[in-house]
């Protein structure tokens, strides 16, 4: 039936993405079973005898290894409470939302996701609410990864870390601490040096951080699919004017991702707005010149505004469609306890959302973490919906390049709201 | 099954009777075997002694009416709703599991039902031939002859009808992967399923023709976009299909004249050169080549040393606060680069064909023309390009249909690199570069939104399907007349 349905949706659609799962780990760890002792032992309570259990877990590519280590030392834990089998699926945190809303059905009983899709997938109901243990999760995590973990008053998720924002990370050699105070001391410092300072701007992810460091907002409405903007309300236009600034600025580069990180390899970049995922590359090159912070201010009618960004946090949620759901949140809430937490941290340097790991020194003395934990009072959880993003970059898009088609500086984020507000159901 | 005995003509001006003909007939004259045969498949076969054949034909019937009654009926009995029965889980801490509703899967419903009227369509017309061969029997028994036996049954099916046999699979095959499918998609462009209707959590419905008006321009507020969305990318489509189709053509004609003419040193290595080009995966060539003409990539390195960009600077093409060129980043540039990259993609297999025609041409033909005076060009114009045309017409016609589907190219030159500097185009999730099909797998894929993309699908497969027709009904009026 399941297989039916997925065959029919691939065929319908003509098209079929070779998605997460696929390439999943094929070496399983299997516990001898000591579920007769237990049985007779314990009588028929489900929370000790879980009989065979199998479970599929999705996580990122580079994690496979390390979330192998996790599941067996979780089937050893619990050898004497069920004959235990996990198998382990690569799938990218951003994409698990396109994996998972595929067919609920079919994927993973426990995976890992960026918080940002927390919504869609609470409205398609895919997302196990968390029904054991919660009290201890909410406990033990930061209260910004709890809130991002939580809709509407409920926990639906397992905090995993707390490192998915961005922030500044510049060459000290080239700017000051003062100069990376603002977008204006960044730009003269990289002009005199013949650098530059470099940022996406046709991203919705990133330009946010101009308008919501405005005081305007752009979030998610009560239905959880729609997104409420007022980015064309005072001083919405002056943002957009002030964006369009910088962009002229010819120290000042719009390039993606990839292109800052070869920018900052080949020496043009000395200064860059992006995530943990870059900052290596920067720590790398750089060296002890390497510095991260907050995010810096910008000129806006002449006065110095603060600029807002997206927090982010990656979450371990449970799939409802689990044949074990229970089995499944005690390894979502297992593979995020502490001792884990802090695996990661030593072995993936990830920024952990546990409050003991985080408050522990190593984790304090990490640049990217403490310029994260700094700008933390400046973000704002990712809740949009799906209209919000292209209209967005493509507001972005026209800022960067300087051509306004004609149309004035309100015309354009009137534009772009009515885009990001519009229906999704179209 | 023996040749027809038929006492008298069926049909009056002598024709072969058709299969309806030839069932209503045979029920009406048939015997009780023959009558019953319509009900249950196998009796008429035991009535007329074809024990194996009665057996196999009932299986079939029991198979078929098995699905029916245990998926097919209960479906189709929804299939007016699409479901009522919501889905709803409750976590039982006793059990450690979720306890789910007996809820209704629209999309389950919608499928199920689908094959069923297929099941129901193919039992009613195999009932009907099932008496009509009966009744054939039946004759031929009154006629005193021998029916055939299994085994002689069998090697009918190997010798004289041998095709229906190689065509059993292939047309099962078309059934369940192309016109099932096909249905599916029809029916889901008549409904809300989208990311608010989605299965199994939640329902969806019929809605008739809105999806439609939407597209069109009629409903909501952001309809007006969704048609003015739709209106641009139909034309770039239409536009990229004709450029890249006679681009990578007449490129592959002019190249395989070049390495074919006379006066070329090593055609073979030439020709060789091109075609390893085919060996290299399309999409490895495609990103490759993405980057290399990226904002920063090593295209616009050089141009901006050889001092191209100032040129363009200095000529207005380009804005003076770019200093790069916008090669598949802006509108325009990035249209005309993906045709110019295309037809890097496109000629060697083009000139691996026209080199095949082109050798074709008979050999007097040119010579008698040479003789009479013509030159290369007269001759190119004349004699090799309407030889060419005629023989690659329909070719052309495929190829046009494909690149009106050609998803490789427009995605992943396009993919992460472009974003559309038209906000109508944004708020409806579409770009410039974009051909309906990558609109559509955007609109699949990031947003859930089966109802519109399923509509987009009717769209192109119309298109498709006009143009196909209207060509072939020109060439073929054309090949009547070229000799």
């Amino acid at each position: 039936m399941k297989k039916q349905l997925s065959l029919a949706m691939a065929a319908v659609m003509a098209l079929s993405l070779a998605a997460c799962g696929g390439s999943g780990d094929s070496t399983t760890s299997t516990t001898s079973g000591t579920t007769s002792d237990a049985a007779t032992t314990e009588g028929s309570d489900v929370s000790t005898n879980w009989g065979d259990v199998t479970l599929t877990m999705w996580g990122a590519e580079e994690d496979q290894t390390m979330l192998r280590e996790m599941a067996d030392a979780f089937i050893e834990e619990n050898k004497d409470k069920g004959n235990i089998t996990i198998n382990i699926g690569a799938c990218s945190e951003a994409d698990t939302k396109d994996n998972v809303l595929t067919d609920p059905t079919a994927a993973a009983d426990v995976f890992a996701f960026a918080d940002d899709q927390l919504n869609e997938l609470v409205a398609a109901d895919a997302l196990q609410e968390v029904t054991l243990n919660a009290d201890d999760v909410k406990s033990r995590n930061l209260e910004g990864s709890v809130e991002a973990a939580s809709l509407n008053g409920k926990l639906y998720a397992y905090p995993m870390t707390a490192d998915n924002g961005y922030f500044l990370y510049y060459d000290k050699s080239v700017i000051s601490e003062e100069d990376a105070q603002t977008v204006d001391g960044i730009l003269a410092a990289a002009a005199k040096a013949g650098r530059t300072f470099d940022m996406t701007l046709n991203d919705g992810w990133y330009i946010y951080s101009f308008f919501a460091g405005a005081g305007l907002e752009a979030t998610l409405a009560d239905d959880g699919v729609n997104t409420v903007c007022n980015w064309n309300e005072e001083p919405g236009a002056d943002v957009a004017q002030a964006i369009m600034d910088i962009a002229s600025n010819s120290a000042f580069v719009s390039a993606p991702d990839a292109d800052i990180v070869s920018g900052i390899k080949n020496g043009t970049v000395c200064a860059a707005v992006s995530g943990t995922w870059n900052a290596s590359t920067a720590q790398e090159i750089w060296g002890d010149n390497y510095a991260a912070t907050k995010l810096p201010t910008y000129t806006l009618n002449g006065e110095q505004v603060q600029m807002g960004s997206f927090a982010g946090y990656k979450l371990v949620g449970v799939n409802p469609h689990s044949q074990n759901v229970g089995v499944a949140m005690m390894l979502a809430d297992y593979i995020t306890n502490e001792a884990n937490q802090q695996k990661r941290f030593e072995e993936r340097n990830l920024g952990p959302s546990n409050i003991n790991v985080n408050a522990s020194e190593e984790v304090q003395a990490a640049p990217a973490i403490a310029a994260l934990a700094a700008q933390s009072d400046f973000s704002d959880l990712q809740r949009v919906g799906a209209n919000y993003w292209d209209p967005a970059a493509s507001l972005g898009q026209i800022l960067q390049s300087g051509d306004t088609q004609g149309k004035t500086m309100q015309q354009l984020v009137d534009d772009a709201v009515a885009g990001i507000t519009a229906p999704v159901a179209q | 099954m023996a040749e027809m005995v038929l006492q008298q003509p069926l049909r009056a001006d002598g024709k072969e009777p058709n299969f309806l003909q030839r069932f209503g007939h045979g029920f009406v004259h048939g015997d009780i075997f023959t009558k019953l045969s319509l009900f249950i498949w196998g009796l008429g076969y035991i009535g007329h002694g074809q024990l194996i054949k009665a057996v196999l034909v009932t299986l079939v019937q029991a198979l078929g009416l098995y699905y029916l009654g245990v998926a097919g009926i209960p479906n189709l009995m929804k299939f007016g709703t699409l479901g009522t029965v919501q889905m709803e889980m409750v976590f039982n801490p006793a059990t450690f599991k979720n306890e789910v509703n007996d809820y209704d899967n629209s999309f389950a419903i919608l499928l199920l039902s689908i094959i069923a009227i297929v099941v129901i369509v193919a039992m009613i017309a195999a009932a009907m031939a099932v008496v009509a061969s009966n009744y054939n029997l039946q004759l031929i028994r009154r006629a005193g002859k021998k029916t055939n036996n299994f085994v002689q049954d069998v090697r009918v099916y190997l010798n004289e009808k041998f095709y229906v046999t190689l065509l059993t699979l292939p047309v099962l095959g078309v059934v369940v992967f192309t016109i099932v499918p096909l249905f599916i998609l029809i029916a889901v462009a008549f409904t809300n399923y989208d990311q608010q209707h989605m299965p199994p959590s939640a329902l969806f419905t019929w809605v008739g023709l809105s999806n439609f008006f939407t597209l069109f321009g009629g409903g909501q507020s952001l309809s007006l976009t969704f048609g003015y969305a739709f209106g641009k990318i139909l034309i770039w489509t239409l536009v990229w299909a004709f450029f890249a189709t006679f681009t990578s053509f007449f490129g592959g004609v002019f190249l395989a004249m070049f390495i074919n003419d006379k006066k070329t040193k090593l055609p073979r290595l030439w020709r060789t050169l091109f075609v390893i080009t085919i060996a290299v995966p399309q999409f490895v060539t495609l990103l490759l080549v993405r980057n290399f003409f990226g904002d920063n990539g090593i295209f616009n390195t050089m141009m901006s040393n050889l001092g191209v960009t100032d040129f363009l600077h200095t000529i207005g093409l380009l804005s003076p606060n770019m200093d790069y060129i916008p090669f598949l980043t802006s509108n325009g540039w990035a249209q005309v680069m993906i045709i110019l990259i295309n037809i890097w993609v496109g000629v060697p297999y083009q000139m691996l064909i026209a080199t095949g025609v082109l050798m074709n041409i008979p050999g007097d033909m040119l010579e008698a023309a040479r003789i009479d005076g013509a030159n290369p060009v007269q001759m190119f114009f004349r004699i090799k390009l309407p030889y060419l045309l005629s023989v690659q017409g329909p070719a052309l016609v495929t190829d046009f249909v494909k690149n009106v589907n050609n998803f490789n190219v427009i995605y992943l030159l396009t993919q992460d690199v472009y974003v559309t500097a038209d906000q109508s185009m944004a708020s409806s999730s579409a770009k410039e570069v974009d051909l309906l099909v990558t609109w559509l797998f955007r609109l699949t894929q990031e947003q859930y939104n089966y109802k519109m993309a399923a509509v987009i699908g009717i769209m192109v497969f119309i298109i498709c399907a006009v143009f196909t027709v209207v060509c072939f009904r020109f060439i073929n009026k054309k090949e009547a007349t070229f000799s």
